[in-house]
């Protein structure tokens, strides 16, 4: 068979070249010029600067003394652990409801999919509804029962909140289906004989279940954590980083800065930070965690 | 078993309908701002903030979109979605398929680069595609739009589809080979057939994921090549808050991706936690 597998082999080279050779092209050439981008002072009137590396820590230098910048990566720590928090809980118990019932629990696994697999934007427009006050019928349900509501998406103290509500129903279902696949994995000789033991459904989860959707529900928080360091479509459609700049995530900073005010050096800065950061955020968790990656079988 | 029946109380008898019927009053609460949007699309504009169930349907929020410049949008995004879900498949099956027989000293390596485009945040990429783009003359075309969305296709279709061809018996291919086949051959007629689910749900995400974008068609098209999502936003900032159309065209949008999430479920957890998760 040596000549089949030298042949093979040959052909799988050559099967891999293209679209490791498009790989490289699409992403590693666009972070190199990223970081050169960090480097300069670019000014697109000015195509000189483009290559202009006489100062080429500027940027860097200016992000640690700029409050709006340091505003923007505690605004994103908050809504980061306030929307992974939500969805592992939130995800955990829909998936928990649904397991092992019949067919109307089938039927509404399906159902509760659709927050996830909507398009971003039209997330940010059914809530960007729901908060209009004038036309919400959640504003106007709690005018009726006395307890009227001011905008939530025009208040410094809730606009986070608003955005944390509506990026927690987008992504709660993500969460449940991980967690719903990792309980039918579960053996079933265990839960029988907690149940001939007498174990409450408490203790029933506690000890037999969650030891094993544990690792689950570690990799579902790491790619929510991850995903929740790129939002922008719901923050984009319902508050555009307001009021003021309490809905201002570092992402949508430096998007403003690159995109808005054209300061493409320090928009790079900031997005060759946020990358930094999301590697070492992975290499950091997965240190801790052991092998999570492998987790979730 | 009927006298303890009998000291059990009503709930934990009813367990079962109970936890159904809760079931299905959380799904209607979740899936309420849902219903409400598309609802609105077919509410006529002099009763467009109504909340009684009963009234005229009326389609002419759609006709409105249909005589705009949405249609146009509509079409680019059905045109970038298949052509980048197609490419994608081109070059990622055949470096997949590789990767799963070749035992590659590098195999490892690709996999934590794949990783990483999958956790690497889109403005990293945005700035330095814009930037070119302008040299390169691709700002605001469909080609430059298709070629960011192979950023996470790409990647997407190599790790996905690596389980499919794992599972597909290499004594296959060496019977092909002794009938005479070559190697890429016999990965066409035996091993892809074989694979044709999983190649079916792994298109069919990559789908959902470039229609769904907006951050890369907002900041690389403007108006000729511009996607649904980023119409939607174009057309706000021109007319205002138009709701009954802003509800219709949002419908028109989530319908497709609504449809073939449906056809996919089962496969979204791999998909979509692509690189993390495996089977």
């Amino acid at each position: 068979m040596t000549g089949w597998d030298a042949q093979r082999r040959h052909a799988f080279q050559l099967g891999l070249a293209p679209a490791l050779l498009v790989l490289a092209l699409i992403t590693i050439a666009p972070a190199i010029y990223l970081v050169l981008t960090s480097l300069t002072p670019l000014n697109l009137t000015l195509p000189e600067s483009a290559w202009d590396f006489s100062t080429p820590l500027a940027n860097y230098s200016d992000l640690l003394d700029d409050p709006r910048f340091s505003r923007s990566a505690w605004v994103q720590a908050k809504l980061s652990m306030a929307t992974v928090i939500a969805q592992l809980l939130i995800g955990l118990g829909v998936a928990l409801l649904l397991n092992g019932g019949g067919k109307v629990r089938q039927f509404a696994r399906s159902g509760f999919l659709i927050p996830m697999v909507l398009p971003p934007i039209v997330v940010g427009l059914l809530w960007r509804v729901m908060y209009a006050v004038d036309i919400s019928p959640f504003h106007r349900l709690m005018e009726f029962i006395g307890l009227p509501v001011g905008s939530l998406i025009t208040n410094p103290n809730l606009a986070l909140t608003a955005i944390v509500i509506a990026e927690t129903w987008e992504w709660f279902p993500f969460t449940m289906l991980m967690v719903l696949a990792a309980l039918q994995m579960v053996p079933a000789a265990p839960i029988e004989a907690a149940r001939i033991d007498g174990a409450n459904d408490w203790q029933m989860f506690r000890y037999v279940i969650f030891p094993y959707i544990q690792q689950t529900l570690v990799v579902a928080g790491i790619f929510r954590l991850i995903d929740s360091i790129k939002a922008f479509p719901l923050i984009f459609v319902l508050t555009d980083g307001g009021p003021g700049d309490v809905t201002q995530v570092t992402n949508y900073y430096a998007y403003r800065q690159a995109f808005t005010f054209s300061l493409w050096g320090y928009g790079s800065a900031i997005a060759t930070l946020m990358v930094v950061g999301i590697f070492v955020l992975s290499w950091a968790i997965d240190r801790l965690t052991g092998t999570p990656r492998a987790g979730a079988r | 078993m009927a006298a303890s029946r009998s000291r059990v109380g009503w709930f934990t008898r009813h367990r079962n309908r109970v936890g159904d019927g809760f079931t299905i009053v959380l799904l209607l609460v979740v899936l309420f701002p849902f219903g409400w949007l598309v609802q609105m699309s077919f509410r006529p504009n002099a009763d467009i903030f109504g909340y009684d169930l009963l009234f005229n349907p009326t389609f002419a929020h759609y006709k409105a979109l249909w005589a705009g410049a949405f249609p146009a949008s509509f079409v680019n995004s059905i045109i970038t979605s298949v052509a980048s879900t197609v490419l994608a498949l081109v070059l990622g099956v055949p470096a997949s398929y590789a990767l799963s027989r070749g035992a590659f000293r590098s195999s490892r390596g690709i996999a934590l680069w794949i990783l990483a485009t999958r956790m690497a945040p889109p403005i990293a990429f945005t700035i330095p595609f814009f930037l070119a783009y302008r040299f390169l003359g691709l700002s605001d075309t469909l080609i430059g739009l298709i070629i960011v969305y192979l950023t996470f296709n790409l990647a997407l279709v190599i790790w996905m589809m690596q389980p499919y061809f794992d599972s597909v018996p290499r004594e296959l291919e060496e019977a092909a080979w002794i009938d005479g086949c070559g190697v890429w051959e016999a990965f066409w007629r035996v091993t892809l057939p074989l694979s044709a689910p999983g190649l079916a749900a792994t298109a069919v995400i990559c789908f959902i994921l470039s229609w769904n974008d907006f951050f890369y068609a907002l900041v690389l098209t403007r108006t000729n090549a511009s996607t649904a999502p980023v119409a939607i936003v174009n057309f706000i900032q021109y007319t205002g808050w138009e709701w009954g159309r802003i509800a219709a065209a949002g419908t028109m949008v989530m319908l497709p991706v609504v449809l073939f999430s449906m056809l996919v479920r089962n496969y979204l957890v791999r998909g979509l936690a692509a690189g993390g998760v495996k089977e």
